[in-house]
């Protein structure tokens, strides 16, 4: 822990002058990065930074152009993954590579030569229990991945890196899917594994986590090192700086404005799947115009359920959802366009864009089938081609043109076209789901500016985004959705975080607590 | 929304200049821009594939250069073999459409094979049985039926899969047999010439012929309906909100859903269409060619359009120049047999090697663009 300690060690890792050009981007250039033994070093980054392909490098995924890796004293040049690990470096995916239709034990042994040509069950099985045990990640060798929470799934990762004898992990965006006590949990196995002389490199881009557990901290930008240094030394504003190359302002101009009527009433309303299960219980909600309700949670909780049945995707069961007293509990999702209804998803790829299609076409995305943009039979490209200009300038989607392809963007002008066409058609109701998510902090920033400014406009917005931060940000109710249950909305100035928090973690532990 | 939001900063520069660039290079419209490129590496394939197919020529202790010049001349070489081309060409393209439209929607439609079958059974149906109209009636007359016969059939797939979740690649091919055995058995029973050798009905009567366009050959008016559907397939798809349907369902089901597109209508429609024009297909075959209904008169039609729909990577204007190629091949391997010796055969080889190498030149350059 202490910078002396570092400092003497000589390195466990030594990767000296990594290169990487893809293209025209250069993504590592002449990158210098060392770890030693007891170490946890962070690598921060924004997207695009490029942290993943110095990762990938040291994991044999990617050759370099140029530089050297050093690994305990041995050079590693032209590796496989599968060398890197016979070698001991572990990485733990931000996207687990567990079978969910097998064991835990199952899992750890495949592909694995100790295992045994005949399976050696009984071994490899108390192995697991010991060093579950030894690093205090408890876990059922027997449980089946499929029916684990995602903090369980992420320990068998850590423990089959373990037990394939990984003295340096790499753990990329281990935070992301996980709730706050599951976070601070996996925070203190990993302060464990660097104790017991094994080094980390933990990639992230949330400041918090480095402050919290690393020792030393390393910021890329435009696949250079920025910045370096010992964690006793560095400032958050300081490592934000370099992350970005400028100052982030984190103040929001949060104009102050009574709450208007009523827009989107939902009342009872629930869900339960084809297979009986009830994903959405009775949530009441009202919101009102110039209002932002934030919704906290973990993926996976009924999120998805509730803004399908939001944006007319999915149906509830029960209840009803009104929108200006309209009732549009099962209307179409043209009929929801037309009452004002707005919606960005989670998912660009699959979902909000059709990334073949040009930034015209996927602005006129969901209004293709109404004038202007359909002229009788035919569509009015023309239309399209006026709406695109104006919205991209609006905007500043930065882009060769509107009749480029989506795909050819960045995912932050990705992201600026579905906002513009959303928060474009100045919505009444703007249902966005983790409308941040995979957006470094600039373009973070665009769109958290755009819905303030839709707010301030009179607009109502129910934000949903497991990024605890975020919702803290942007809302002016908080609540947190667990179990497919609304639980505790209250107004921003009472909220407690402790209490979120647990709620996240699942509210019945909490109505035990309290 | 107006200029007066907060501006945010713009951070990625870099990122910026890199793909600011790449865009004009790679496409200007959607397809349009490289439609061209994608021809040219067509052609290309097309040609590899020639040289490849050489080898077994030559193998065979043939010259290969002899047996294509024979193979040109028998395509090309007089009025009667353009005509003859065109005519097998004709089917190809008007089932080929349907398909890339299929394909294109990610539904896949396999069943061309039955569908022609069935369009052509309800074709010479009403050219048998309709005797004493004039030919303006009887030939749309039975062009209509055989395309609502073919639209029909393929609307079974459809319903399988909308109502019982039977997968369109199961249903539809499995229709193939039984369409084709229909063919069979109509001609065993009700539709079949009493007293002829061979499983085919009675010659239809002369007012339901389809008109030939030059007179002195056998080209008949259906090159036109084959024109005409690409044409208006081409336009359908780029230009009108049904087309932008199908791009989105191609796309992803998620991305259809949240634009509001029903994937019930919109795969229901695609397949009515493409069997209408399988269906269509069938009727010009027999009204135009033979005349009568034969056993086996769509023999591999359908499977054909499948291959020529991808080998014009799915874009309806394209399977004009497939189609062609496909009808022009086969047409000149006829002369290459009677003259060089070369079995006819050879040409499956080629259209197989062509569709092989054109698959991966597009993938190859597919690749590339998303980079």
């Amino acid at each position: 822990m202490s910078p002396e300690a570092t400092v003497s060690v000589s390195p466990m890792l030594e990767m000296r002058g990594i290169s990487k050009r893809y293209g025209r981007v250069q993504a590592n250039d002449a990158v210098d990065l060392e770890v030693s033994e007891g170490q946890v070093l962070g690598l921060l980054g924004e997207n695009g930074s490029g942290k993943s392909t110095l990762m990938k490098v040291l994991f044999g995924m990617v050759k370099p152009d140029r530089g050297t890796i050093q690994f305990k004293g041995e050079l590693l040049a032209r590796h496989s993954p599968r060398e890197a690990i016979s070698t001991g470096i572990g990485m733990i995916h931000q996207h687990f590579m567990l079978v969910e239709a097998m064991t835990v034990l199952e899992n750890i042994m495949l592909g694995w030569s100790r295992a045994g040509a005949w399976l050696r069950r009984e071994q490899i099985g108390e192995l697991i229990r010991q060093t579950s045990l030894s690093y205090g990640l408890e876990l059922d060798p027997a449980a089946l991945v499929g029916e684990l929470p995602f903090g369980q799934r992420q320990r068998v990762e850590i423990i089959k890196a373990l037990v394939r004898g990984a003295e340096l992990l790499i753990l990329d965006e281990p935070t992301s899917n996980l709730s706050p006590p599951e976070i601070s949990s996996l925070l203190t196995v990993m302060r464990r594994i660097a104790d017991q002389g094994r080094a980390i490199i933990f990639i992230t881009h949330k400041l918090g986590e480095v402050f919290d557990v690393c020792d030393e901290v390393v910021v890329l930008r435009d696949g250079r090192v920025v910045g370096k240094s010992l964690i006793a030394n560095a400032t958050r504003s300081g490592l934000a700086h370099l992350m970005v190359g400028r100052d982030v302002s984190t103040e929001l101009n949060r104009v102050d404005r009574r709450p208007g009527a009523e827009v989107l009433v939902m009342r009872g309303v629930g869900m339960r799947d084809s297979s009986g299960r009830e994903r959405l219980h009775d949530i009441d909600l009202s919101l009102r115009e110039g209002e932002i309700v934030a919704l906290a949670g973990v993926d996976g909780n009924g999120q998805t359920d509730l803004v399908d049945v939001l944006a007319g995707l999915k149906y509830p069961t029960r209840g009803t959802i009104t929108v200006s007293g309209r009732d549009l509990t099962r209307a179409t999702i043209t009929d929801r366009l037309a009452n004002g209804v707005a919606y960005i998803p989670v998912d660009r790829a699959t979902t909000s864009l059709v990334p073949g299609m040009t930034i015209e076409e996927n602005l006129g995305l969901r209004d293709f089938d109404q004038p202007p943009f359909r002229r009788g039979f035919w569509l009015n490209h023309r239309a399209f081609r006026k709406q695109a200009e104006a919205r991209i300038s609006e905007f500043r989607i930065a882009a060769s043109g509107p009749d480029a392809p989506v795909q050819t963007l960045s995912g932050g002008n990705q992201q600026k076209v579905v906002i513009a066409r959303e928060i474009g058609r100045n919505p009444k109701v703007l249902i966005a789901f983790q409308a941040t998510w995979g957006l470094d902090p600039g373009a973070t920033r665009f769109v958290v500016d755009q819905i303030m400014a839709l707010r301030s406009h009179g607009g109502a917005v129910l934000y949903i985004s497991s990024e605890l931060d975020e919702v803290l940000m942007l809302g002016d109710r908080i609540g947190v959705i667990a179990d497919g249950c609304l639980l505790g909305l209250a107004p921003r100035n009472q909220v407690d975080i402790t209490k979120i928090g647990l709620m996240m973690a699942g509210h019945r532990e909490l109505s035990g607590l309290t | 929304m107006s200029a007066s939001l907060p501006t945010p900063p713009e951070i990625d520069r870099s990122d910026q200049a890199d793909q600011s660039e790449i865009p004009s290079r790679v496409v200007a419209r959607n397809e349009d821009a490289d439609f061209w490129r994608r021809m040219l590496l067509a052609l290309l394939a097309v040609s590899l594939s020639f040289v490849v197919a050489a080898v077994p020529i030559l193998l065979s202790g043939k010259n290969p250069l002899l047996a294509y010049w024979a193979l040109i001349r028998g395509a090309f070489g007089s009025v009667d073999s353009i005509a003859f081309a065109l005519n097998k060409s004709t089917p190809y393209i008007l089932a080929g459409v349907g398909v890339a439209l299929c394909f294109r929607a990610r539904v896949i439609n396999i069943g061309g094979e039955g569908q022609i079958a069935v369009g052509g059974i309800a074709a010479s149906w009403i050219a048998l049985n309709a005797p004493g109209l004039p030919g303006s009636v009887l030939i749309p007359l039975a062009l209509l039926g055989g395309g609502c016969a073919g639209a029909a059939w393929a609307a079974i797939a459809a319903g399988m899969r909308l109502v019982r979740g039977v997968h369109e690649v199961l249903g539809t091919l499995l229709l193939n047999f039984v369409g084709l055995l229909l063919v069979s058995e109509v001609l065993h029973g009700p539709m079949g010439e009493v007293g002829a050798g061979f499983p085919q009905s009675p010659l239809f009567p002369e007012q339901a012929w389809l008109p030939t366009l030059l007179p002195g050959t056998d080209l008949h008016a259906g090159i036109l309906l084959a024109l005409l559907a690409v044409v208006l397939c081409h336009l359908v798809f780029w230009h009108t909100p049904f087309g932008f349907r199908l791009r989105l369902l191609g796309s992803s089901d998620a991305a259809a859903a949240y634009a509001g597109v029903s994937v019930v209508r919109s795969l229901l429609s695609v397949m009515l269409i493409a069997g209408g024009l399988a269906g269509l297909a069938g009727a010009v075959e027999v009204l135009g060619v033979h005349y009568r209904l034969i056993q086996g008169f769509s023999g591999g039609f359908g499977f054909n359009a499948v291959a020529i729909a991808l080998l014009a990577s799915l874009n309806p204007i394209a399977v004009l120049p497939a189609g062609l190629f496909f009808g022009f091949l086969e047409t000149g391997a006829l002369a290459m047999q009677r003259e060089i010796g070369v079995p006819s055969s050879l040409v499956f080889v080629i259209q197989g090697l062509a569709m092989i190498f054109v698959l991966c030149a597009l993938g190859i350059s597919l690749r590339r663009q998303r980079i």
